[in-house]
């Protein structure tokens, strides 16, 4: 029975795989469109069990009082406030708890990265010395320096605008070209039932 | 004090709660992401409902005049979900795995395409038509394309007398990985820089907020 699955599991991405593949490069695209959304939906309904599962995991710690039961009292209250407000068809109590909660926790967040990447900056200052890290430093402070809008540092700006649009374009598109033939690579391992981790 | 108001209060508190990690981890800084994290979980939820499967139920299940075929298929999702959520049992756990083997036959399907016709032709496209334009510039792009593909390569000589797993890189493989190496510092370093950048513009924006609130400006 076990490898009777197994064998099903590669029948049916190999199988489901091909005919999307087919479908978008030769076919109609309404095959492959149908399947989309079929994972779609799949996808949807696990997310909404991933939610209703930190939910459960929430008031199972706030049931039996564990550490930091507050912090979970709190989860609990202000998704099922988020929830309730939508059931109710209260729309501006939602649009309410995204603008004075979402939006400024979020931009809060992404705000203290700075001093993250500031700290891991001086953290790179401080490993050994080596050619990479200087040559990272050195472009770090160019592209620093010269997005400043002084007139002061016009030869730093020129230096930064050929940085961007020769060496990091160059890097960038080395990197999305990897990126692309590794995921071809891994796509066709899939296909061609080379790779089988789904199995386990 | 009306609803805008008591919005526009609470985001400067919840700010000011999230920047209170600058001192360290402590209990006001937690509590906001708890909230946040709370408030996530049931945005998430509304719009995967209401986006998804609600628009989806219509279509297909709750759909009058339709017939069996297309009810079935709109049943597809529920079996799919239902034998992923077997992946919780290990009894029935490998039941889950032709769900699984279904998403990732059309996941991968589509990202092969995807990479093909979205990244790999543009991406060769973009950098053909470089070389066109300016010559010493056209080469460095060129160079630098090339030496970082050349740099992931991971293709070694075998050393003889040796365990099959060692190996060593060609010394002209082992040159153009060092020039590609370069080129991907200066491309990381530019999007550190970037980052940077665009986290002291939202800081700024933040405490211009905060203050401008407080201050009744």
């Amino acid at each position: 029975m076990r490898r009777l699955l197994a064998i099903l599991a590669s029948v049916i991405t190999i199988g489901v795989g091909l005919v999307t593949i087919y479908d978008l490069t030769v076919g109609t695209g309404e095959l492959a469109a149908a399947l989309l959304r079929l994972v779609v939906a799949t996808l949807a309904l696990m997310i909404v069990a991933g939610v209703i599962n930190l939910l459960i995991v929430h008031i199972g710690r706030m049931r039996y009082l564990k550490r930091g039961w507050v912090y979970s009292l709190v989860l609990l209250v202000s998704a099922f406030a988020t929830v309730g407000f939508w059931l109710a068809g209260q729309s501006e109590m939602n649009d309410l708890l995204l603008n004075s909660v979402q939006v400024p926790v979020e931009s809060a967040l992404a705000g203290l990265l700075f001093f993250a990447l500031v700290y891991g900056a001086y953290r790179l200052l401080h490993r050994r010395f080596t050619w990479t890290g200087l040559l990272f430093i050195i472009i770090l402070l160019v592209m620093l320096v010269g997005a400043l809008p002084l007139e002061q540092f016009g030869l730093a700006r020129q230096v930064r605008e050929w940085l961007l649009s020769v060496p990091v374009s160059a890097g960038a598109r080395g990197i999305l070209f990897g990126i692309a033939l590794a995921t071809i690579v891994t796509g066709v391992r899939v296909l061609i039932g080379q790779d089988r981790s789904y199995r386990e | 004090m009306n609803l805008d108001q008591i919005g526009l209060w609470a985001g400067v508190v919840f700010t000011l709660m999230i920047f209170s990690y600058l001192l360290g981890d402590n209990f006001l800084y937690r509590l906001a992401v708890y909230i946040f994290a709370g408030v996530a979980a049931g945005f998430v939820f509304i719009v995967a409902l209401q986006n998804a499967i609600l628009p989806w139920l219509r279509l297909t299940i709750l759909a009058p005049n339709l017939g069996i075929g297309e009810r079935a298929f709109g049943v597809t999702p529920i079996i799919l979900g239902a034998l992923l959520l077997l992946k919780i049992s290990p009894r029935f756990g490998r039941l889950g795995n032709l769900a699984l083997a279904f998403i990732i036959g059309v996941g991968t399907a589509v990202a092969v395409v995807g990479a093909v016709s979205g990244t790999l032709i543009p991406l060769a496209d973009a950098t053909a038509d470089t070389i066109t334009e300016d010559t010493l510039s056209s080469v460095i792009v060129l160079i630098g394309v090339i030496a970082t593909l050349v740099y992931f390569m991971y293709v070694a000589r075998r050393i003889p007398g040796q365990l099959a797993t060692t190996g060593r890189r060609g010394l002209l493989v082992q040159v153009i990985s060092v020039v590609g190496k370069g080129f991907i510092v200066v491309t990381l370093s530019a999007l550190y820089a970037g980052a940077l950048l665009s986290s002291l513009t939202i800081f700024s924006e933040r405490v211009a907020a905060l203050i401008a609130r407080i201050t009744g400006g």
